[in-house]
């Protein structure tokens, strides 16, 4: 039971978003019969499959200190690549060349951000407009379609109840960003520079590297989410996939990061993203318009950033507090060794 | 102090090179402001017209407005409002509603002092609750990505996702269409704001406080200036723009709508990306206490300047899309270097 508690109080934000998703859960599944069914489970997984890449790719970022807004265009733009290119060239090379292509977006982003030592929101403001405006040249301002929609059936079939290919794939993903982060030398580094840049920089960890690496991975996210939105509707369109960003930014602060940087994991995302999901999947059922489900997306992410920075607030007040109480202990321990030497 | 004498010993045109060099930002803005137009007076064709110019003003002075507004949160160092485009357009029904509806009661319908005040409320409530969050320690992208959430579902909530319409002669078409001395009363009022906002941060005791708690949060709080009433000021600032913006937008188009100033703003897309990016061009400092409304004014003209170049030239949207973003993350890298290393970075 002790231990239980430790482990609870050691990451409030963490046990928190777990206590969140299981009451979003349960209050659905007691209002909706259906809810907990395998078939809603598998569409929830299928969901999970876009948001949860999202909610790594902006949590890997908000880990190393700075944030992604580019996410939605750089989503968009492989979106509308993939597609255009899986009529000539198949689906897998498509597949590869979308994916390396945001990839290197990100990356390019990461050096210039750590070149420059500049602060990522600003650089991302402007290549949210140039890739969005690139997606639209690619796509000559219309909606890419696939001329034979049979084509990513590969990514839809059901496997083993209650995964497709393409939510096996994301979870794979997880596992392995999740290892990578938290038990080799680079994604530590990731870590360090996130919470603590300067300290991290003086004990020689150097910027680039780990900076590229983090863009690099979120770029990699944000285009595995837009290849599977593309292929799954058979369609991409330049301008669209802007809500990426708010749902993104809302299932990696219910995971528990700290916007301070350094703090949150892979785990923390996928719980997040399931909240957001089970949410998002709840409120169909109540054929709500697109806007409510915004709304209700944006008061969860009030919420969580409420808890957080009360959490926060409680947290140094509490360090205060026993900082003055350690300094008291101290002056009277002095006080006592003072009197007694004067005594003798 | 020997830095102080030799500075004052140094002949004229060296002082001249440090008067320079203290305003590197400045001149490289200018220089590319006679590059652009140099390229427009010789290769595109109507280009200079007063009519092209009085053009290029007006599509300023709608973005021009509310990057003003944004200015003062860049500068008191709380990065940016994501919610501009949300706030402007609940800003907007709601100035709508009073000009159709009257808010229920058909005495006051039709309006146009309720009605621009009941948009300016709306503005600043919802700058207040945002600028609350944030003084409160809350980051101010997260809070302001939230709040524009709530804010677009509230305005598409009352106002069914519908277009609000109301007919034409009303009270409000001067702001809208009139015009005053030959220049549309919408660019008199950009005018007019950025001359205000000039003179209050430069020449009022408040101005300087935006400075000192930008340029230093711990010294603010030292000298008893926090950044929680900094905060709400200026986010109430920012919304009271973006309020003035929507007004002046729905009186012109005489309908309103939860998504007007969402989808296709102008041409370069976004809204409230291109009012951040406004204040980028102008060279702002992101982390605060360095810029100001000067420059943002001037990187608005040089957006639209850009835009306007490339709609005579023919372009899609798509390349005019283009087109402004790599201005923007052309001019983010070059401010970024020369910054490097300054106090205005960091």
């Amino acid at each position: 039971m002790d231990n239980f508690l430790k482990k609870i109080t050691k990451d409030v934000d963490l046990s928190f978003a777990i206590l969140l998703s299981f009451c979003v859960y349960v209050f659905f599944a007691i209002n909706i019969e259906v809810f907990f069914s395998h078939n809603i489970s598998f569409a929830i997984l299928e969901r999970f499959a876009v948001l949860g890449l999202v909610g790594l790719a902006l949590t890997i970022c908000i880990i190393a200190g700075e944030i992604d807004l580019s996410i939605g265009s750089n989503a968009a733009l492989c979106a509308v690549i993939v597609v255009k290119l899986t009529d000539p060239l198949g689906a897998p090379l498509a597949m590869i060349i979308g994916l390396s292509v945001s990839t290197l977006i990100g990356a390019t982003q990461g050096f210039v951000i750590a070149f420059i030592r500049i602060r990522a929101i600003v650089i991302t403001v402007g290549t949210l407009m140039l890739l969005r405006g690139v997606a639209l040249l690619i796509a000559e301002e219309k909606t890419v379609m696939l001329t034979d929609f049979r084509v990513p059936d590969f990514i839809t079939t059901k496997v083993l109840m209650y995964f497709s290919p393409a939510s096996l794939t994301v979870i794979l993903i997880f596992i392995c960003v999740g290892i990578f982060m938290r038990y080799t030398k680079y994604g530590r580094e990731i870590y360090a520079i996130g919470g603590a840049r300067k300290e991290a920089l003086t004990a020689g960890i150097p910027l680039r590297r780990p900076m590229i690496i983090a863009f690099a991975l979120s770029g990699f996210c944000a285009g595995f989410a837009g290849t599977v939105i593309g292929l799954k509707s058979g369609t991409a369109q330049g301008l669209g996939l802007q809500y990426l960003l708010l749902a993104g930014t809302v299932a990696a602060f219910v995971g528990g990061v700290s916007i301070l940087g350094g703090k949150g994991g892979v785990l923390g995302a996928a719980i997040g993203a399931l909240t957001v999901n089970f949410l998002n999947t709840g409120l169909v059922f109540y054929a709500l318009q697109v806007h409510f489900v915004q709304l209700f997306t944006s008061v969860l992410l009030v919420i969580v950033i409420v808890f957080q920075t009360m959490s926060r607030v409680f947290d140094s007040r509490q360090a205060r507090k026993s900082l003055l109480a350690t300094i008291d202990e101290r002056k009277t321990s002095l006080l006592e060794k003072k009197r007694s030497a004067l005594g003798r | 102090m020997s830095a102080i004498i030799e500075n004052n010993q140094l002949p004229f045109s060296a002082k001249f090179l440090q008067f320079y060099k203290d305003r590197t930002l400045l001149a490289i803005l200018l220089s590319l402001f006679a590059v652009m137009f140099i390229y427009g007076i010789f290769f595109t064709e109507n280009y200079l017209t007063i009519t092209n110019f009085k053009a290029i003003i007006r599509d300023a002075a709608l973005y021009g407005i509310m990057a003003i507004g944004l200015t003062f949160v860049t500068l008191s160092g709380n990065f940016f409002l994501l919610s501009l485009k949300e706030t402007a357009s609940i800003c907007g029904v709601t100035f709508a509603m009073g000009m159709a509806t009257g808010f229920g009661s058909p005495d006051l319908a039709g309006n146009f002092l309720v009605s621009l005040l009941a948009a300016l409320a709306v503005g600043v409530v919802s700058g207040v609750i945002q600028g609350y969050f944030v003084g409160m320690g809350g980051n101010p992208i997260v809070v302001t990505l939230g709040g524009a959430g709530i804010l677009y579902g509230i305005g598409a909530w009352w106002s069914d996702n519908l277009v609000i319409n109301f007919t034409r002669p009303h009270d409000a078409e001067w702001l809208g269409t009139g015009s005053f001395l030959g220049l549309p009363s919408i660019t008199w009022s950009f005018i007019l704001i950025a001359i205000a906002a000039e003179i209050v941060l430069r020449h009022t005791n408040f101005g300087r406080k935006v400075y000192l708690v930008g340029a230093n949060k711990a010294a603010g709080k030292a000298t008893g200036h926090e950044n929680f009433s900094m905060a709400i000021i200026v986010f109430t600032i920012c919304s009271v723009c973006c309020a003035f913006v929507a007004v002046a937008f729905v009186a012109q188009m005489d309908s309103a709508q939860s998504n007007y100033f969402s989808a296709e703003f102008g041409s370069s897309g976004d809204m409230t990306i291109l009012v951040i990016a406004t204040v980028m061009v102008g060279g702002n400092s992101i982390m605060g206490g360095y810029g100001s409304t000067l420059r943002t004014s001037l990187g608005a003209i040089f957006i639209a300047m850009v835009d306007n170049m490339m709609v005579l030239q023919g372009f899609n949207s798509g390349p005019r899309i283009v087109g402004v973003g790599l201005m923007i993350v052309f001019s983010i890298i070059v401010f970024g270097l020369f910054a490097k290393g300054s106090r205005a970075q960091e």
